[in-house]
């Protein structure tokens, strides 16, 4: 049953037996005018009659009075007649009044006044006769006749009354037989009717509310089924979650999620997600912004800053990697926000060991061209002086010396460009481009040279960039070795150094391009480039030169693609590097 | 036949020079070749006693001037010099000695003489003979 059906059937529950009860008293109250309209007519009845008997008393008080006089012809036996004249006057008119709906009564009420008129005229004729002929037997005889046809018409009249009377006795009985049964006939109808509508409605409603309540009892299992689930759910999932409500106090824990922070979720529950979820800036050990706020502010899924440590109940620290989310109810309001976070401090260790790996891979690339680069002129030195040992002529032990000098000097610079590989400045410094390119092609030359590569260099001009050159050099050296790989002997590397002007995506900076004459980079290749352990170089590649490459150039604020390369005549790939010209690396910062 | 001609190759020019003056020192003839190409048409040329070969050149590397030499007069012995320490071992067979670069003029002219020394007991004839009998 819905609801407005249920509330149509509490409606008519309601209003039905009310009508019922209102067209019930009405009925009984048109029986009780009737009744009372009876009872009426009786009265009238009665009136009628006392009037008449009343009427006729006064008809003998005066014909006594008449009689008396005629006997005594003493003037104060008239007394009656006189006194009954005016009370007679008022009874007719009284009468006439109360039988003006009967046209029968009516007539007779006038049969009885012209009979009374005649007789009272007879009287006077009595009356004003010479007392001595009073007696006189014809006279008499008449006035007899007189009074008694009025007698009579009076007691028809009253026997017509009385019928009436018994008439309408009887109909007022009747009427009370009537009302009496139909009062009892009607309110037992009612009566059943109201009981069995009520019955029905109410055992429809009845059924509603049981099925109802089967419901909702129903609905509430399957909730908490689907509540246990999820629990469960958020329970077994390796990552840590912590929900809180709006006003971001915390609801909800995983095992993970008291595992990292410290805190049970019974002790957790209700307290700020501040307290609970206690990050911090890595670098700075600043208090980081509570992500619920953030949540609330941004109305969207977050992903909190870089470098956030989480420090447990117990001080512990672990570096995470986080997301918030809000809760949103049916209606879009916000109620909640859900925090998923995980422990990312063996990640960032295996990253930070695969950058280093990294770093060695290049020094071990190197290694041999730079063995290579340093005995070629020790073996020189080695040479001269074993000559200079034996040669007397000054001149010759000069030159001897000379070039000695020469070779020396040769192999310090290969020291020291090897060692900028890998000193690196604290904080970033003032880098020219060209000279960290060419100090790059210095070591790399040899390879260049056995290789038989064609490298070509476009340099506009001096070139000045912030950022640690050893990184750099490292950036570079693999964009290089891997061109001349893929040229392969006798192919063609071409470097192109130019200035970026400030454009909307960055700003002023540099762009350095290594565009090579290999066979190029297959497109589904292309996609992998920059991931780890990605390698086109099989076994003898790490898969890890340009996603180092891409974390330090990023590090530097900096980006690195694959494009098309700007000279035609080069089949093969072009990586370009965009540097800014300030940097926004910092020290100590890992690249990857 | 008491100045034995020496076959000097590598890329580097000025370690070539001095390396011939050390030779030259020794007692020894010295021709020079700044390429395996030039290296070759030097000897097929002269009378030479014996090869001394840099390995890391460009266009042509030791190895292949070694087996170039050794498919036309296989009995001239080769010192192959490097500053690498991880030379193809096919390589390393195909000559007689190997040298690393940076070990001194005292060690290279000591395995250059013994390299000589085995070679004249082995077959001494072979070793004027001009033009070559391969």
């Amino acid at each position: 049953m819905k609801l407005p059906e249920f509330n149509r059937t509490l409606r008519q529950l309601v209003t039905l037996p009310i009508v019922l009860l209102v067209l019930l008293a009405g009925f009984v109250v048109w029986q009780i005018l009737a009744a009372t309209q009876a009872q009426r007519a009786l009265d009238h009845s009665d009136q009628v009659t006392a009037q008449l008997q009343e009427l006729q008393s006064q008809f003998i008080d005066q014909e006594t009075g008449l009689r008396g006089y005629q006997l005594t012809s003493d003037p104060t036996m008239l007394e009656p007649w006189l006194g009954a004249t005016a009370p007679i006057q008022t009874h007719f008119a009284n009468l006439r009044g109360l039988v003006s709906d009967d046209d029968a009564q009516l007539q007779s009420v006038g049969d009885l006044e012209v009979r009374y008129s005649q007789w009272l005229g007879f009287a006077n004729a009595v009356l004003n006769q010479d007392p001595a002929s009073l007696n006189a037997a014809g006279m008499n005889q008449r006035g007899k006749v007189m009074m008694d046809g009025l007698r009579s018409a009076t007691a028809a009249m009253l026997r017509h009354e009385q019928k009436l009377c018994a008439e309408r006795s009887h109909h007022a009985r009747w009427l009370q037989r009537r009302e009496l049964v139909s009062l009892l006939v009607s309110a037992l109808i009612v009566g059943i009717f109201l009981a069995l509508f009520t019955r029905h409605h109410v055992h429809a409603v009845s059924a509603s509310y049981l099925r109802r309540i089967a419901e909702i009892m129903q609905r509430s299992q399957e909730l908490s089924e689907s509540q246990q689930w999820f629990q469960t759910t958020l329970e077994s999932i390796g990552d840590a979650v912590i929900a809180c409500n709006n006003r971001g106090a915390v609801s909800f824990m995983n095992a993970v999620a008291e595992r990292l922070t410290g805190w049970s979720l019974a002790d957790a529950k209700g307290k700020p997600l501040a307290k609970v979820f206690h990050i911090i800036n890595e670098q700075t050990r600043e208090v980081c912004e509570n992500p619920v706020e953030k949540v609330r502010r941004l109305k969207q899924v977050i992903g909190l800053a870089n470098h956030t440590l989480l420090v447990a109940r117990d001080g512990r620290e672990y570096v995470i990697d986080d997301s918030a989310a809000p809760i949103t109810s049916s209606g879009a309001r916000m109620v909640g926000v859900v925090l998923v976070f995980r422990d990312v401090t063996e990640e960032r260790r295996v990253q930070a060991a695969l950058v280093a790996s990294e770093k060695l891979a290049v020094a071990g690339r190197l290694a041999a061209s730079i063995a290579h680069e340093i005995h070629n002129p020790l073996d020189s030195v080695a040479n001269l002086h074993f000559l200079l040992e034996q040669e007397p002529d000054p001149e010759k032990r000069a030159e001897y010396l000379r070039l000695a000098q020469q070779e020396l000097g040769r192999t310090m610079q290969i020291s020291r460009t090897m060692l900028s590989l890998y000193r690196e400045p604290r904080a970033p410094i003032q880098i020219d481009l060209r000279e960290l390119i060419e100090g790059v092609l210095l070591l790399l030359d040899r390879r260049v040279q056995n290789q038989g590569i064609q490298l070509g260099t476009s340099i506009a001009g001096e070139l000045v960039v912030e950022g640690f050159p050893a990184e750099l050099r490292q950036v570079f050296t693999n964009l290089i070795v891997n061109a001349i790989e893929a040229a392969g002997p006798k192919g063609r590397v071409e470097i192109r150094l130019d200035r970026a002007e400030s454009a909307e995506l960055h700003g002023a900076g540099a762009i350095i391009e290594v565009a090579d004459s290999g066979p190029g980079i297959a497109p589904e290749a292309a996609k992998k480039l920059f991931q780890p352990f990605f390698t086109t170089k099989g076994a003898d590649g790490t898969g890890l030169g340009l996603w180092v490459s891409m974390g330090i150039v990023q590090k530097h604020g900096g980006a690195i693609s694959l494009v098309e390369s700007a000279n035609q005549d080069l089949s093969g790939a072009c990586i370009r590097v965009f540097l800014p010209a300030r940097t926004l690396a910092e020290a100590g910062q890992p690249a990857a | 036949m008491s100045n034995p001609t020496i076959l000097c190759i590598d890329d580097e020019a000025l370690g070539l020079q001095i390396r011939k003056a050390v030779l030259e020192r020794a007692g020894y003839q010295v021709l020079t070749a700044v390429d395996g190409a030039t290296g070759l048409t030097l000897f097929r040329g002269h009378a030479i006693d014996g090869v001394v070969l840099d390995y890391y050149m460009p266009e042509m590397d030791g190895g292949a001037v070694a087996e170039a030499m050794r498919r036309e007069r296989p009995a001239i012995p080769i010192m192959l010099l490097s500053a690498y320490i991880n030379l193809p071992a096919d390589v390393v067979s195909l000559v007689d000695v190997t040298l690393l670069k940076g070990e001194g003029p005292h060690e290279l002219l000591e395995k250059l003489r013994l390299m000589l020394g085995s070679a004249a007991s082995s077959g001494a004839d072979e070793g004027h003979a001009s033009g070559g009998a391969a």
